[in-house]
């Protein structure tokens, strides 16, 4: 019986998880980021009306 | 001061924690992924095949780790969670909530690698074994911990109700296997371990020692990830957080 | 004046039980929802004789744990809602001894109709007469514990409008090894096997939920309240 195919399988499974295990942070960071970077624009603008584009 | 306790001390402000990850949890990533690199190398290449179990029990290099990995992150996150409720210390809270998500990807990757293991070993996808059923419920204890954090609106107080369901499913664990082992036992007669002991030659085991270092690490590098995440939500309206996220100087 | 313990613990029970009594109709919904379980369960195995009588006792044991689960919500909604729970908070008793009356009367008006129903929902699916004595006793020992168990989750998810599902998600793991051991200690005497050991770890751990779950719950209210 080949073997090969459970082997790759699992450790494709595991890289998989790897992977969404450093992307999902990375997303949640410049989501963040990014709210942050909108907020303070916002509230820029509510301080100074008009004053930002 | 003690210089240990100052950086304990440094480390709980908000903004000292965002430069502490942002330098470190890259290194921790590459650091890990090089010694899993060298482990897997290890388990597809280096070591021979089994006499027994051909060439499917190099899923062992890392079905082992990840269910090591689990249960050992679960702990993490209910102590971390322990000392939040006992000091509130708002930093621990972020860490533990940030433990469940990288603990249940493990606990995922371990129920699915059984899984691929255990169909061509004994011809079947799923088996109640008490170590199978126990690691189920143990991803339904993360997915609560998870599900909780994410349904209260307040951060904290959602960390510290998600952080007692950790406390107590820590405590119950233990209960949880034995209980499911009693069971086992009752209804199949004898036990039949699904991942039964075979005993490894020590030649074999090195690539196994990288790959729970690399995961190791790797998980250190995912939780300073997630948590430098979570801290920058919580502390979106501050100053330093507008100067980290460049938007004011 | 303060109140003691006692007093306290009588003044919150009678309160709960006549609140209960006024809609005593809602009282027998576990029954009712046990009832709907085992109905649709022998409908849906095909109403055979031989292959109820195998599954009787783990379909009934699944079916008081379900409707328990389902009567979780109203441990501490009605409270939560009027703002008594924060009447709780600054009560002079312990707010643990609190939670242990209102768990003690909740068992009561939802576990004790179902307990009673138990008997007559064994005879729908041929539930061996040999085996009810230690279903009953597994269910005596269980359904506080369960109910120990669930003051914990409904304490944690108090307030939420749309629980469900995570309630469910939450009990599960806790709930597996009083299901485990109930359900077990029948089929053990099925089997001609001791059922003490799984009736006595029952017993063991009601009695340390009985001082922890009120204090876990107690924590998790007042987590909820700040």
């Amino acid at each position: 019986m080949s073997y090969r195919n459970y082997v790759i399988a699992a450790y494709a499974v595991f890289a998989a998880m790897l992977l969404w295990d450093y992307l999902a942070p990375k997303l949640q960071l410049s989501q963040a980021l990014r709210a942050i970077r909108l907020q303070y624009r916002r509230d820029a603008a509510r301080r100074k009306p008009g004053a930002q584009a | 001061m003690n210089p240990v306790l100052r950086w304990f001390h440094q480390l709980g402000s908000p903004p000292y924690f965002d430069r502490f990850a942002a330098r470190w949890a890259p290194w921790c990533y590459g650091l890990g992924a090089l010694a899993m690199a060298w482990g897997v190398y290890g388990a597809l290449f280096q070591v021979p095949a089994d006499y027994q179990q051909g060439d499917s029990f190099r899923i062992l290099y890392i079905h082992v780790p990840c269910a090591w990995m689990s249960m050992a992150v679960f702990a993490l996150m209910a102590v971390y969670a322990a000392i939040a409720l006992v000091w509130r210390i708002k930093l621990c809270e972020i860490l533990a909530m940030a433990c469940a998500p990288a603990g249940a990807a493990f606990t995922v990757a371990t129920l699915a690698t059984g899984s691929i293991w255990g169909k061509p070993m004994w011809g079947t996808w799923w088996d109640w074994d008490p170590r199978l059923t126990t690691e189920l419920i143990l991803l339904f204890l993360y997915l609560g911990v998870i599900g909780l954090y994410h349904a209260i609106d307040d951060r904290r107080q959602a960390a510290r109700a998600a952080g007692l369901l950790a406390v107590v499913g820590i405590v119950l664990l233990p209960v949880i296997h034995y209980s499911v082992t009693w069971w086992n036992s009752l209804h199949q007669g004898q036990t039949i371990s699904l991942f039964g002991e075979s005993k490894m030659d020590p030649s074999m085991l090195p690539p196994l020692w990288w790959m729970v270092l690399g995961t190791h690490v790797w998980f250190v590098g995912s939780l300073l990830a997630r948590a430098r995440a979570d801290n920058l939500r919580r502390e979106a309206g501050k100053d330093w957080a507008a100067q980290a996220a460049g938007a004011a100087s | 004046m303060t109140p003691g313990l006692r007093a306290s613990a009588a003044a919150l029970l009678a309160r709960d039980l006549r609140l209960v009594w006024r809609r005593r109709g809602d009282a027998l919904q576990p029954a009712l929802f046990a009832l709907l379980v085992v109905v649709l369960f022998a409908l849906a195995a095909g109403g055979e004789r031989e292959a109820l009588a195998r599954h009787a006792a783990a379909v009934l044991w699944l079916a008081v744990l379900l409707a328990g689960l389902l009567a979780l919500d109203s441990l501490f909604r009605g409270d939560a809602e009027d703002g008594s729970l924060e009447q709780w908070l600054l009560a002079p008793v312990p707010l643990p001894w609190l939670v242990a009356v209102r768990v003690f009367g909740h068992w009561l008006t939802t576990s004790l109709p179902l307990l009673l129903a138990v008997p007559l929902l064994g005879e729908l699916l041929f539930l061996p007469r040999a085996q009810l004595p230690v279903l009953m006793l597994s269910l005596l020992l269980g359904t506080p514990l369960l109910g120990l168990l669930g003051a914990v989750v409904a304490a944690l998810t108090v307030g939420m409008r749309r629980a469900g599902i995570l309630v469910a998600l939450l009990a599960l793991p806790l709930y597996v090894p009083v299901l485990v051991f109930g359900a077990g200690s029948v089929a053990a005497a099925a089997q001609g096997l001791d059922a003490g050991g799984a009736l006595l770890l029952l017993g063991a751990g009601l009695a340390a939920a009985l001082v922890l779950a009120p204090l876990a719950a107690a924590a998790a209210l007042r987590i909820a309240h700040n």
